[in-house]
């Protein structure tokens, strides 16, 4: 894995103004945090109405963190998690990770921080259905920088075993159960050894047993992994194992 | 893993669109190919002939430039005489290095000749310089008087006995394949010896007599000094009266008239189905982009580059047209394989001479037409592909929520 000084020698961390013109490293406190938003809002035009959803938000997530983000439908934490991991640009403020305003960068700057040090797990089936399970896992050494290097297929299957899919390697997604399907989606979001997993309604259309496990099986590896865990999610139960809990509503945090 | 093998993947999870789209531009690149080889091979057999022809400028009979360009180009015989004095005077000028006189008779249906209405083609060995310097193979010995020369397509072997109008002659030797009809099918002879059969053939009374006789000729073949001035000859030549002077220039637009008018419309529905190929591609990878858009998007949420997704669906496109492309190229070389003769055929009744290309020239073909092909699946993907690298990730991933 590429440690954090060498990802700060690339030329995506170059000083340059990036596409928003803001500095890259912008006033991020001075002890730095993995995550620090500062000011982060989103909003949308639809017609004349002018939509927000988020508003001026200020966070700090440490390495190693377990935080989660409870809310209902519609309140904005899906947009802030996409936000912080790169997917959607803000309308207003700045998000570091490592200290480095990852706005102010180029698309490819973030590109390689998704791959690099951000994993994600979705609420929907986010596997490849053409791919095995496998090739799933695979996908972000196909993608990042080790492309045409070794395979890295025995970290892979690793991986799965450590999810309980070792006898799975080889299936395709529609032979696997919507609890399998999610493990082998963790499987892949920690195949990089990211310093931040971000997980959107991990367990949304699980049954309560296998959300159970799903939801055991992240905090576990994260804690073997030291890395922070930003969970968004409608259910309360499930927030309760976090470091940190907080509430959005109406694209306001607190 | 690699993102070729991704592509490969994408396609095959719709078999029937896959196999629909290949088919598609394989007819199209099918289409091209065959055109091109007829094509190619109608300017090989122009350019052979032509080169081989040796002479610059063919003096015929006034009124009788179609029937020349005919048996020129298919070797259907045509016989028509002018008075030989002529060949002395153009050979007086002085632009003129080698004047060569032929005379043109068929022969009869009957007994006395082997073959019926061939074309017999007497040549004067003296001052000839198109027929004998293109001699492919021949016997181990000196040409003879009752020895004949047979074109390049002839059925008869060296060695064996013809004749015609109760004449025996050996078959000497035979040219190379040109292309050109009067040089592929006809049977050359002595000038002598075709005068000798036009005495002979009013021996029989089956068949009407040659006519003509040794004061007539039915074609003067000139070549030029390369240092003369070909206006000035072609003008001196012309105050002949009953003379008409065909250059090779004549033969060659009239065959690419009949080229053009042959395979314009061709050309042009080519051109027509490449576009709807390249439309039809944009249309249907906009379509597959679109149904893809949440997996383009969870790509670009595990790092992939926007050019990387660029290049995965200019991939899917460039795989699937390419094997289009081959499929195509290798039905067009198949039909035209199976109706080879069916192509000549047509072609020599339109005075198209045809030769067909060499095996390195229909390689370059075949890889025009599946590089043709590859560029109409970069063509129409390239907007698909531009949409699927500029979508923001979110609103991908979000796409059908």
């Amino acid at each position: 894995m590429r440690t954090h000084e060498q990802m700060q020698e690339t030329r995506y961390m170059s000083a340059d103004r990036g596409e928003t013109g803001a500095a890259p490293n912008e006033a991020p406190t001075s002890v730095t945090a993995l995550v620090e938003l500062k000011g982060v809002a989103k909003s949308y035009r639809i017609g004349d109405q002018e939509i927000h959803a988020v508003r001026d938000v200020d966070l700090r997530i440490e390495s190693g963190q377990f935080v989660a983000i409870i809310g209902h439908s519609g309140s904005g934490k899906s947009t802030l998690l996409s936000m912080i991991g790169g997917l959607t640009r803000p309308t207003r403020g700045n998000v570091f990770i490592d200290g480095e305003n990852i706005w102010a960068h180029d698309d490819d700057y973030r590109s390689m921080l998704r791959n690099q040090k951000i994993g994600f797990v979705f609420q929907f089936a986010s596997l490849i259905p053409t791919l095995t399970a496998v090739d799933n896992v695979l996908l972000p050494n196909l993608l990042g920088p080790r492309n045409g290097r070794r395979p890295r297929e025995e970290d892979a299957i690793a991986l799965l075993e450590r999810v309980g899919l070792g006898e799975k390697i080889d299936a395709f997604p529609s032979e696997l159960s919507g609890g399998q399907q999610r493990r082998v989606a963790i499987a892949r979001a920690l195949f990089n050894r990211p310093r931040l997993l971000l997980a959107d309604e991990p367990t949304g259309d699980l049954d309560e047993e296998t959300e159970a496990e799903v939801m055991e099986l992240m905090l576990e590896t994260c804690r073997e992994l030291d890395t922070a865990f930003l969970m968004v999610t409608h259910n309360r139960a499930m927030a309760e194992t976090a470091d940190r809990v907080l509430m959005m509503k109406a694209g306001i945090l607190s | 893993m690699r993102l070729f093998s991704l592509a490969v993947q994408n396609l095959k999870r719709k078999p029937f669109r896959t196999l629909s789209l290949a088919l598609a531009v394989a007819i199209a690149s099918g289409a091209v190919f065959s055109t091109a080889a007829v094509m190619w091979g109608v300017e090989r057999s122009l350019d052979r002939g032509f080169s081989r022809f040796g002479a610059d400028l063919l003096v015929v009979p006034q009124g009788t430039l179609v029937g020349m360009r005919t048996a020129l180009l298919t070797g259907e015989p045509s016989t028509f005489y002018m008075d030989g004095a002529i060949a002395e005077r153009v050979r007086a000028l002085s632009g003129v290095a080698k004047a060569s006189p032929q005379v043109f008779l068929t022969t009869a249906e009957g007994d006395h000749c082997i073959i019926g209405d061939a074309f017999l083609v007497g040549f004067d060995p003296q001052s000839d310089f198109t027929v004998l310097p293109w001699l492919r193979e021949r016997m181990e010995r000196d040409m003879r008087p009752d020895d004949v020369i047979v074109g390049g397509r002839s059925e008869y072997d060296i060695g064996q006995t013809v004749y015609f109008y109760g004449e025996y002659f050996t078959v000497y030797g035979r040219l190379e394949r040109t292309g050109m009809g009067l040089y592929d099918n006809a049977v050359f002879m002595r000038i002598d010896k075709a005068y000798d059969l036009a005495e002979a053939s009013k021996r029989f009374t089956d068949a009407p007599p040659l006519a003509f006789d040794e004061s007539q000729i039915s074609a003067l073949l000139v070549q030029i000094r390369p240092t003369a001035n070909v206006d000035a000859v072609q003008f001196a030549i012309a105050q002949h009266p009953g003379a008409r002077i065909i250059t090779a220039g004549n033969v060659v637009t009239s065959v690419r008239q009949n080229l053009v008018a042959l395979f314009s419309g061709t050309v042009f529905l080519t051109a027509v189905f490449i576009a709807g190929n390249v439309l039809m591609l944009s249309a249907i990878f906009s379509t597959i982009v679109n149904e893809r858009k949440r997996e383009l998007g969870l790509l670009r949420a595990i790092g992939a580059r926007r050019r990387t997704l660029f290049g995965l669906v200019l991939s899917e496109a460039a795989l699937l047209t390419t094997a289009g492309g081959v499929l195509g190229v290798a039905v067009g070389a198949l039909v035209l394989r199976v109706y080879e003769r069916t192509i000549v055929f047509h072609l020599e009744s339109m005075s198209i001479p045809f030769l067909w290309p060499a095996v390195l020239e229909i390689a370059v073909m075949a890889g025009i037409g599946i590089v043709l092909a590859l560029l109409v699946g970069l063509t129409g993907a390239a907007w698909p592909a531009r949409t699927a690298s500029v979508m923001e990730p979110y609103d991908a991933i979000r796409a059908g929520e």
